[in-house]
């Protein structure tokens, strides 16, 4: 059994002092200015007029009626069903009635909407900016350079992610360049940005890619939604619920679970 | 519990209140006088955080009701030069504190006219005009007040704090079937709060009694009001106002289980056997009592309960003694 | 009964647990940069790596269970929901978050530090 023997490479301690710590610095000031960044950007909630405001909350308080029924006695759930299903029906809560059954207006040229999308532009360009500058600055500067190794061992597929730039066919793939710390530093700072900003900080890229891919909750009075088929929708939701209340047997619950 | 400034002070005794209010010196001092509003100016300033502003506004709440009507002035130039004239909150504040310094009635007519004409240009702007239906309900203009928070309901229906106000407003002119139905909204967006459960299961003890024994509704509202209370309880296992109301309702049920009741099965809630009322009455009593107690003795744990509510529950326990021990004899 | 209706009679708020699970994961998060350290110091390679840090953060899970979560949840008896003595239920929502959760959410972190320790101290 052959022994591979291992491989040293003898590095100028300098290395670390030019290049590591230097990135790794960078990538954490980039994460704070970019929390900081996302704080300041972020545009104060619009001034919604009276009829949007009342369109919007009368179908929340739908929702809200659909989700707690159960807190309500029959007889009261049924009245507020059937008020408001009537009301859904007849487009009562409407912005502008006249409008009724029309398709509703292309979200690119509402103003309104596209104030929307530039908030998420924001974010968007504030994730992708700084990274893209970062990148081409440890390309500019750092690539070809061979800083550290791995403590654990990789197959030979990793090589060419890891050694990007560094052209040397033998090399164990478990030295990385400077390029792999980088991506290193990506995910492993997560944790870095939880101390220094709070649990809930805009520097963590991650939480934002998740964020994007979950449905937003604006979404739903979003542009380019038609109301009246949300309402039409929420009395539909509304007429199936097979009523049961918190409040059957709660004595006997009571006399079982509570002891003087 | 020591009174603390990052609760609104609304609940507090008069004498929580002043001691807070007297902290006005100390903190008005302490804290920098004025905080820029501006990005720029915010770097280069002392830091601020959250909890100052809730302080300003606890304060500024205190100040008004203590008299020290300088000190709230104090807070709310501050919290102006921080958040701008046109923030809806301050407007709101600045009203309160007009209404404060008002002398005579006229001047809070006056109030009331500024208030009209802000929302003439804005009328989305929710502090204000929950200012201006406390301000009408303080003038004693109850059915204005009632209309003008129909109004905000209608455009903002999720709004408990609005609720539970025109729940009380119905409620001090004995529209009890109203107050219910707007109570039961809170319910709707808290469904939670046991407070709001035994709050209901309060009002709905007062529709029974005010209909009579007789009425057709008053089983459906014992009914209601006896679970409600059971709700409450069965959320929050210390809540005292939950007991009283379980053994006022019992109580009333077991004096009256002689005579034949009728129950209609129109789809409503009906009530439990003797036996099971019964059982929730000496429940009720026990917990009664093993609050009075401890609280009374000031025992670890058990400390917080208003003093007043303890009072009346030892009020209705020794009532509940005396009636039985004269029975007895 | 459905589970629905259970948690509507019960109900959990969600404010407090996402309170915990957070303050599980700054634990986590911090206690997995630190056996980073920890490892590249030693100069643990491969296997023995990432076993030393399969051993720490069950420790840490372990402790975090015995200082916090048992002496209340023991006492109440009401969170003892079938798990016998390892019950976290009183706590938390899910028994296989609270005891391996750690390994996934630090594992970027560890990795970090320890290739970091390592590369400082070794090579």
């Amino acid at each position: 059994m052959a022994q591979v023997p291992v491989q040293t490479i003898h590095r100028d301690p300098q290395l670390f002092y030019w290049i590591l710590l230097p990135i790794t610095a960078v990538m954490i000031l980039t994460g704070v200015l970019r929390h900081y960044a996302t704080v300041l950007m972020a545009s104060a909630p619009k001034k919604l007029d009276q009829k949007t405001t009342r369109e919007q909350r009368a179908l929340l308080r739908g929702i809200n009626v659909r989700g707690n029924f159960h807190t309500l006695a029959k007889p009261s759930f049924d009245v507020r069903r059937d008020a408001l299903t009537t009301a859904y029906e007849s487009g009562a809560y409407l912005k502008s009635p006249e409008n009724r059954g029309q398709a509703p207006p292309n979200p690119l040229s509402d103003p309104s909407s596209m104030e929307g999308m530039m908030g998420m532009m924001k974010n968007q360009m504030a994730m992708i900016i700084p990274n893209t500058l970062i990148m081409s600055w440890i390309n500019a500067f750092f690539s070809g350079y061979v800083i550290m190794k791995l403590p654990f061992p990789l197959t030979i597929k990793f090589k060419s992610m890891l050694q990007a730039g560094v052209a040397t066919k033998d090399m164990d793939p478990r030295w990385m360049s400077s390029i792999s710390w980088y991506f290193l530093c990506i995910f492993g700072l997560q944790s870095v940005f939880n101390f220094l900003l709070g649990s809930d900080n805009a520097a963590s890229q991650m939480a934002q890619q998740m964020g994007g891919m979950a449905p937003n909750a604006g979404q739903m009075f979003g542009p380019g939604v038609d109301p009246d088929k949300q309402f039409l929708a929420e009395a539909e939701n509304l007429a199936v619920i097979e009523h049961y209340s918190v409040l059957d047997g709660v004595e006997q619950r009571l006399l079982e679970g509570i002891k003087v | 519990m020591a009174p603390s400034l990052l609760h609104p002070p609304s609940q507090l005794s008069p004498a929580a209140a002043l001691e807070l209010s007297q902290q006005a010196p100390a903190l008005l001092q302490s804290s920098p006088s004025t905080v820029s509003s501006s990005p720029l100016g915010a770097i280069f300033s002392a830091s601020e955080s959250p909890e100052l502003w809730i302080k300003y506004e606890n304060l500024l709440l205190s100040c008004l009701r203590t008299g020290d009507d300088l000190a709230a002035q104090q807070c709310l130039e501050r919290l102006a030069a921080r958040f701008g004239e046109d923030n809806e909150r301050i407007m709101a504040f600045r009203g309160l504190v007009k209404e404060a310094d008002a002398q005579h009635p006229g001047k809070l007519e006056a109030v009331l006219k500024d208030y009209e004409e802000i929302l003439k240009e804005n009328d989305t702007n929710i502090p204000i005009t929950k200012r201006r239906v406390a301000l009408l309900r303080s003038m004693g203009r109850v059915s204005e007040a009632v209309s003008a928070l129909v109004q905000l309901l209608d455009f903002s229906p999720t709004d408990a704090e609005g609720w539970s106000e025109l729940a009380d407003l119905y409620l001090s002119q004995g529209m009890y079937p109203q107050a219910i139905y707007a109570l039961e909204e809170v319910v709707i967006l808290a469904p939670n709060a046991w407070n709001i459960h035994a709050r209901l299961g309060e009002m709905q003890y007062m529709a029974a009694t005010a209909s009579g024994a007789g009425g057709s509704s008053y089983q459906k509202h014992m009914a209601e009001s006896l679970k409600r209370f059971s709700r409450s309880i069965e959320l929050c296992d210390d809540y005292l106002r939950g007991y009283y109301g379980l053994k006022l309702v019992t109580a009333r049920l077991l004096k009256e289980s002689g005579k034949p009741a009728k129950q209609n099965d129109e789809g409503g809630l009906r009530l439990p056997d003797t036996s099971t009322i019964e059982r929730l009455n000496e429940l009720a009593t026990a917990k009664l009592s093993e609050i009075v107690r401890h609280s009374t003795a000031g025992d670890r744990g058990w400390r917080g309960y208003d003093e007043v509510e303890v009072a009346a529950a030892r009020e209705l326990l020794s009532e509940d003694a005396s009636a039985a021990s004269r029975i007895e004899r | 009964m459905s589970v629905e209706r259970e948690f509507q009679i019960a109900p959990i708020v969600q404010e407090a647990v996402v309170h915990n699970s957070r303050t599980l994961l700054n634990l986590q998060s911090l206690t997995a940069s630190l056996f980073g350290v920890g490892a590249g110091i030693l100069g643990l390679e491969s296997y023995s790596g990432f076993l030393f840090y399969l051993v720490c953060s069950l420790l840490t899970a372990m402790l975090f269970y015995v200082v916090r979560v048992a002496p209340t949840s023991l006492a109440s008896g009401t969170g003892t929901g079938g798990g016998g003595a390892f019950d976290t239920s009183r706590y938390f929502r899910s028994q296989v978050e609270f005891w391996t959760g750690g390994l996934m959410n630090g594992l970027a972190g560890f990795i970090l530090t320890w290739t970091l320790f390592y590369g400082l101290v070794r090579a």
